[in-house]
């Protein structure tokens, strides 16, 4: 039997047996993060997603003057292949960033004004998108092929506060 | 708009003259005020005649005068009134309107009114959920509905049918049509036909013949495809029990905006393409993979949408055309598949 003592010791060579690993090519600028810290992290990281999630569907006026929003072609980011990018594209004649493409879309189908692309909104928007496609594999250039977001179970997509309308009533 | 009324059912009923039925009978039953041939309906497969019928599918329209969506609604009814031989009749597989207004309704009905056959619709949630279909039954008729042509019956369910979700939170009308407008929304929930037009739907088929060959045509497929964005019907098991007396039964609906085959039991179950964006295949296999199209090129307007048209043997059989504005189809979709 593993007595507490015996767990203690195990973790602090652990430690330092990473600790060694990291010292041969890496050195912390600081301690790792506590829990507090990556928890206020995720939450600004989260509270990107949702205005992302917001601009997906429309929140903002000058994304569009034909009504349209990224969400009418793609639900749950669906066919945006984040993933994908940089990647050529045809209309523009040369490899393009995600970015470029969401400003692509904003500009010609939605026919709205394109975003500021080092501005907060750009990033939620990318947030957003690569947040359903968590875990994918990354594969620049990949043109011919629609490829799918992770499978969304419930909810927006990431940890949002439900509603409580409808169905949308679980945490 | 009450001449709007008239013109779509006046319409309707001088194509059934035309079809050549004997008898026209107003169903006692239910919500059917659909034509109905009780002579015919009885005489089962040996009964067809060829003929050919044409989907249009998902407009979404909007409001804006001149919008994009407009003309490729008046695409879709130049292409098929150019058909030929010309369809004998077309069915619009919902989604007339984006916002369900009344306009966006009305500008669909004008537009379609173009068309050189008749016409009949189903409903999709975006043309429902503001007024809870009252502008749309106002132009469009009775949801639910069947009727014989040729020695086919035809049914149309309305499937697009939600719990009250708007009631107890108190939800505006346009707050509850905004929650119906997203595909991927988690408020609503899965939706169907519910328990009254399943109802009808069992008398309606009671006294046809197994042999009787049999059209359904439902917004959302009656397969479970991808139920978050309601690429579904909840009680398309009670239908397809409804429908496993027959030897064969067709389902065509809109919805998911693509090319698509699928087979249960007696049931096919054929994809309608929409006139205004494509929808993404979502991460599910398919059983026909084969039938899915290209990859929607972002860089050409109208890729990925289009009008499909199906040709019924006497033996009743079916050819399904999908014809795409653009170069859209795979090889093995372009000249068409056998259901
Ligand atoms: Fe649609
Ligand atoms: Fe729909």
């Amino acid at each position: 039997m593993m007595t507490n003592q015996m767990l203690k010791i195990e973790r602090i060579l652990a430690v330092s047996a990473a600790a060694a690993v990291f010292a041969a090519g890496t050195s912390w600028a600081r301690a790792p993060f506590t829990d507090e810290e990556l928890a206020e992290q995720k939450a600004a990281l989260v509270e990107s997603i949702a205005l992302g999630y917001d601009l997906w569907h429309g929140s903002r006026a000058d994304m569009t003057t034909n009504g349209l929003a990224c969400g009418n072609c793609h639900p749950d980011t669906a066919a945006s292949n984040p993933q994908t990018f940089p990647k050529y594209m045809t209309m523009y004649g040369k490899v393009i960033p995600f970015r470029e493409m969401v400003n692509w879309c904003i500009e010609n189908p939605q026919a709205g004004a394109r975003l500021d692309v080092n501005g907060d909104d750009m990033t939620a928007m990318e947030a957003y998108a690569f947040y359903l496609h968590r875990g994918k594999e990354i594969t620049p250039g990949l043109a011919s092929e629609q490829t799918t977001p992770i499978v969304v179970e419930y909810g927006a997509g990431y940890a949002r506060t439900p509603t409580g309308v409808g169905v949308d009533t679980k945490p | 708009m009450s001449d709007i009324v008239d013109h779509s059912r006046r319409q309707f009923l001088s194509f059934a003259g035309k079809a050549g039925l004997t008898t026209l009978v107003a169903q006692a039953v239910g919500i059917n005020l659909g034509v109905v041939d009780i002579v015919r309906a009885q005489t089962g497969k040996r009964g067809v005649e060829p003929f050919r019928f044409a989907i249009i599918s998902d407009a979404h329209l909007y409001s804006m005068p001149d919008h994009k969506f407009d003309q490729q609604l008046a695409d879709a009814v130049a292409q098929v009134n150019a058909m030929t031989p010309l369809p004998d009749f077309v069915l619009f597989g919902g989604d007339v309107a984006q916002n369900g207004t009344e306009d966006q309704l009305v500008k669909g009905n004008k537009i379609l009114a173009g068309l050189k056959m008749p016409l009949k619709l189903i409903p999709g949630e975006h043309d429902w959920y503001l007024d809870m279909g009252d502008a749309w039954r106002g132009l469009f008729g009775d949801e639910t509905w069947s009727f014989n042509h040729k020695g086919v019956h035809f049914i149309g369910l309305n499937s697009i049918l939600v719990r009250d979700f708007w009631t107890e939170a108190g939800m505006t009308p346009l707050e509850r049509m905004t929650v119906m407008e997203m595909l991927e929304s988690p408020i609503p929930g899965p939706w169907g036909v519910h328990e009254k037009q399943l109802e009808w739907l069992a008398n309606d088929v009671k006294d046809l013949a197994p042999d009787t060959p049999v059209v359904i045509f439902t917004h959302s497929p009656l397969w479970d495809y991808y139920p978050r964005w309601n690429f579904q019907t909840s009680d398309a098991p009670e239908i397809r029990e409804i429908l496993s007396k027959f030897d064969n039964v067709m389902s065509y609906h809109g919805h998911v905006h693509q090319t698509l085959y699928n087979r249960i039991g007696n049931m096919s179950s054929v994809a309608a393409l929409g006139t205004a964006w494509p929808w993404p295949y979502p991460p599910v296999e398919l059983a026909f993979p084969e039938t899915r199209m290209n990859r929607a090129d972002p860089s050409i307007a109208t890729d990925g949408m289009g009008t499909q048209v199906i040709d019924l043997s006497g033996s009743f059989e079916g050819l399904v055309q999908y014809k795409p504005f653009e170069d859209s189809l795979t090889p093995f979709m372009r000249d068409g598949f056998k259901v």
